[in-house]
């Protein structure tokens, strides 16, 4: 799933400085999930959006609202009768959703309300971590199912580095070392050899290199008529 | 997707019903009375009684509870007191009733006999807009209950309250008027009563077809209880036995005791297991004095000179045969006695179906009841309907008040050519057993003790034993309630599946089955609100209206008039598990009166942040939360919970750069204590010295 954090409250106050109406628009899925923009965020922001003008002595009008997932055109279509009067949107989608808002309804400020951060998974209640870097080239097969792109602060194809102390990364003592854990998983599997394979340089341009990356299923396509 | 209705889609298993409703005969809404006690607000709860019971104080009295033995608190610690509880509602409250219908229709309804059933009967037609009038042998009303009811579990103004009331929705009872004497089938044809109900008791004692039977001495049992009710004497020698082991048998041995003789003993064919009362019966009559035999059968009862002199038993080989029919063995030989010179029988009642002459097209049972279709309590003759003890032998109050029920619901259905349903007698699946993993996080509360009469007071007179219950017990003992099928439910159209419930809920109830995409809460959920709050899309809410979390009471605060321009207003969100503490504080005190509104919530826990935000965003100056001290909490994990959103908010509120002493928490022991007054006092002095307060 994709895990984005609340943007700091100051910045959003900042961003709808001036508007009169603002609806903050919630999404239900990845985002809702990782506690930042489900209907449950959509009312804690507006209650605080509603309360900072107050304590401003400004009138601001905000209205609460969610849809199933932002990335859909035919589910943001509903939201239009929502905010047909609204001069701003504060979409709490991922990125991806903040877009299709403001493609879908141009003559309307859209402002994200979160910072889209990772792809990852809640490790366990409320700690969610980055699993995948979306490298398009995907190498977990040879590393024991563990994502050294994503995972180790260098990106490393073959590790551990020199920096790698009792099993932690150099670069924070928080972090696992991911080489460490793949280390001890091939070991597990009986398959440390594969350690000794030099992994030569992976061809970058499938992932972030190579902005923006599209994909065709061909056979889904409809053709326009 | 826009989304305004949350309950649009209510769970699959949203109709588990809570087995103490279940239970019960009229089908009372126990758990949502006892829930409305919890939140102290009783009127309502009185209120939700009434309409679905016709009696009220004397239902809680003397019901033998079937609620209480189905309560799924049995498997946790002990049952809710469901009866004491409704007693205390019955004697404490009283709440004018909503009536179904402003509709009057012409037709008027003749009831026979003033019990339980008829009374109901009268009560049910009376709101569906019939005129009633009930005809009633003696002078007084109540049926058996007056005449069989010792007055130590009964008293009578019990009754006469409740008969008032139904009298206030228009029934009209005239007593005096025995049925077949005074007025007839015809004669009720005649005057223009377009149906009947017959109601009436079992007047006849059974008597015992033994040697001696005849002798000076032997009494029957309801007579004797009816002779004492009324006249608080009766004609008893100094060594009393009662033959029976029946609840009518229990109330003839105390009511014996309570005349003083030297000795009441009960004997009866039934070992103490087997005996067809409640335990809590045979326990005060054993507490009282009275000696018991068990397992013995009257073989003959020996006389002197025309008088008792004693009972000749044989011991009991058996009561039940095989087949479970009643059938007693005796072992040969076995005979001993009893010494006795007064010996009261109290092994049943029968009925006098005198007044059916002239009506031979009623069919009646070999045991003198009379029959009728089970659904709609009508009698073999068109417009003529039955219920109560006439028809179910020997039944108990709710048994006779649930016939009376649908009997009248039956006649409006006839005489409307309607069919309409009580929807309360639906089939519903039980919410099942308390499951033993779950036991364990479930707090043991003590089952709180009803105050009685000391034992060397009571039988010096006929007044009521047990005391009823003070305000702090009953909602103390409500309070324990879990609120079974009534708790929080998923709408699969919201959940997406985050898992969140599953993961906080401290009883573990939440689950996403196996090929499920959204979560599923069962009726084992005991209402901790948590994941109600905590869920990230809001998929989760209360079944019932009863819950709202604090939003009602917070925006019903700001409605008042007397809000108007305080300054400082703080709003006290406060637990009310522990606000039925004593020690209460004096609400006519100046600064807690003007300057402080109190949003009580049964568990903070349900409490959502943004609804200490709300409060400042509807204009509280300050917000107080005051939860339970220590480890008293009623679901255990709240003050975690507490705590973090109390972080979580006030990091929220730093951001919006408000002065952190807006908002405050406190573990208090008492909700309604002088600690409570005491910081609330000082919140206020405080924040008037604030700088700024907008
Ligand atoms: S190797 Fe690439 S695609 Fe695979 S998990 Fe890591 S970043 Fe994602
Ligand atoms: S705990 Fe409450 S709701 Fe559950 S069965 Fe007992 S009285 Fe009824
Ligand atoms: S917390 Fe809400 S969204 Fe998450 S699984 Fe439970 S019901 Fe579904
Ligand atoms: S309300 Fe409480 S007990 Fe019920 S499912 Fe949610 S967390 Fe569990």
């Amino acid at each position: 799933m994709i895990v984005a954090s609340s943007k700091p409250f100051q910045e959003i106050k900042q961003m709808l400085s001036g508007f009169k109406k603002v609806c903050v628009l919630g999404c239900g899925s990845c985002v809702t999930i990782c506690h930042t923009g489900g209907e449950k965020q959509v009312t804690e922001l507006a209650v605080q959006l509603r309360l900072s003008a107050k304590l401003e002595g400004r009138e601001v009008e905000v209205i609460e609202d969610s849809t199933l997932r932002q990335c859909e055109w035919e589910f943001i279509e509903d939201i239009k009768e929502v905010i047909k009067d609204c001069d701003a949107v504060l979409s709490i989608a991922c990125g991806i959703g903040v877009q299709y808002m403001a493609e879908r309804f141009p003559m309307i400020r859209i402002f994200p309300g979160v910072n889209t951060t990772f792809m990852g998974g809640p490790v366990e209640q409320g700690i969610f971590w980055e699993r995948c870097a979306g490298c398009g080239n995907c190498i977990l097969g040879t590393t024991g199912g563990l994502c050294p792109v994503s995972r180790c602060a260098k990106s490393l194809l073959n590790g551990p580095c020199g920096g790698s102390q009792n099993g932690k990364c150099e670069v924070s003592q928080e972090t696992p070392c991911v080489w460490h854990q793949i280390y001890d998983q091939l070991d597990t599997q009986q398959l440390l050899a594969t350690m000794e394979t030099i992994v030569p340089p992976k061809d970058w341009t499938t992932g972030m290199e190579n902005h923006p990356r599209k994909m065709i299923l061909e056979h889904l396509v409809m053709k326009k008529q | 997707m826009t989304v305004t209705n949350k309950c649009a889609t209510p769970d699959k298993k949203i109709n588990e019903e809570a087995p103490c409703i279940l239970a019960c005969p009229i089908r009372q809404d126990a758990r949502d009375y006892v829930q409305l006690i919890a939140r102290g607000r009783f009127g309502e709860a009185f209120r939700l009684v009434r309409e679905r019971n016709p009696l009220p104080a004397a239902c809680g009295r003397i019901c033998t509870h079937p609620c209480e033995t189905k309560c799924r608190r049995n498997s946790t610690d002990a049952p809710i007191a469901i009866a004491w509880l409704k007693r205390f509602l019955g004697d404490n409250f009283s709440e004018e009733i909503r009536k179904t219908t402003t509709e009057k229709y012409p037709e008027r309804i003749a009831i026979i006999g003033a019990g339980p059933a008829g009374l109901a009967a009268a009560n049910d037609l009376a709101l569906l807009g019939y005129s009633c009038t009930i005809f009633e042998s003696n002078s007084t009303p109540g049926g058996m209950l007056r005449m069989g009811v010792p007055t130590y579990r009964l008293p009578r103004t019990a009754i006469d309250n409740d008969v008032e009331f139904i009298k206030k929705l228009g029934v009209e009872i005239q007593y005096n008027t025995t049925f077949g004497v005074d007025i007839t089938f015809d004669s009720l044809k005649k005057k223009g009563f377009s149906a009947i109900f017959i109601g009436v008791g079992l007047l006849e004692s059974r008597m015992l077809n033994i040697e001696g039977a005849q002798l000076d001495g032997v009494l029957k049992g309801v007579s004797f209880l009816n002779e004492v009710n009324t006249t608080g004497s009766g004609r008893i020698g100094k060594n009393v036995l009662v033959i029976g082991g029946g609840a009518v048998a229990m109330d003839c041995a105390r009511t014996a005791l309570r005349l003083k003789p030297n000795k009441v003993s009960v004997a009866c064919l039934e070992s103490r297991k087997e005996m067809p009362t409640t335990d809590f019966e045979i326990e005060e009559a054993v507490h009282e004095g009275a000696v018991l035999y068990n397992s013995v059968g009257p073989k003959r009862i020996i006389g002197k000179d025309g008088k008792v002199t004693g009972l000749e038993t044989l011991k009991v080989k058996y009561v039940f045969d095989e087949q479970k029919r009643f059938n007693p063995a005796f072992y040969e030989g076995s005979e001993s006695i009893i010494e006795a010179d007064t010996i009261i029988l109290a092994i049943g009642q029968a009925s006098d179906l005198s007044f059916l002459k002239g009506q031979e097209g009623i069919q009646v049972t070999r045991g003198g009841t009379i029959i009728v279709n089970p659904h709609n309590f009508s009698t073999s003759v068109h417009g003529i309907y039955a219920g109560g003890d006439v028809v179910l032998g020997r039944g108990t109050m709710t048994e006779g008040m649930a016939q009376g029920k649908k009997a009248a619901i039956a006649i409006h259905n006839t005489l409307r050519n309607t069919a309409i349903k009580d929807e309360k007698w639906a089939e519903k699946p039980a919410v099942p057993d308390v499951i033993p993993s779950r036991i364990a996080f479930i707090k043991k509360e003590q089952k709180q003790e009803m105050p009685t009469m000391p034992l060397d007071e009571r039988l010096s007179n006929f007044d009521e034993v047990e005391l009823g219950f003070q305000l702090n017990a009953a909602v103390k003992e409500a309070q324990r309630c879990m609120n079974c099928g009534a708790g929080a439910f998923v709408d699969d159209n919201l959940c997406v599946g985050c898992l969140t419930c599953v993961r906080i809920c401290p009883f573990e109830v939440p689950k996403i089955k196996k090929g499920d995409a959204t979560a599923y809460i069962d009726g084992d959920c005991q209402s901790c609100g948590l994941c109600v709050v905590e869920c990230p899309a809001k998929a989760i809410d209360f079944k019932t209206p009863l819950e709202d979390c604090g939003k009602d009471a917070l925006e019903a605060v700001f409605q008042e008039e007397s809000i108007r321009g305080v300054k400082p207003l703080i709003i006290n969100f406060y637990c009310q598990y522990s606000a039925c503490n004593e020690d209460k504080i004096d609400a006519t005190d100046n600064v807690l009166f003007s300057h402080v509104r109190r949003v009580g919530v049964l568990g903070l826990g349900k409490v959502a942040p943004s609804l200490y935000l709300r409060a400042f965003e509807l204009g509280a100056h300050g917000v107080m939360v005051t939860a339970c001290k220590g480890d008293i909490c009623h679901f255990c994990k709240d003050r975690e919970w507490v705590e973090r959103r109390i972080k979580f908010i006030s990091q929220l509120l730093g951001g919006l750069g408000m002065d952190p002493g807006r908002l405050r928490t406190h573990f208090v022991s008492s909700q309604n204590g002088k600690e409570v007054f005491e910081l609330a006092f000082r919140m206020v002095e405080d924040i008037r010295n604030l700088q700024t307060i907008t």
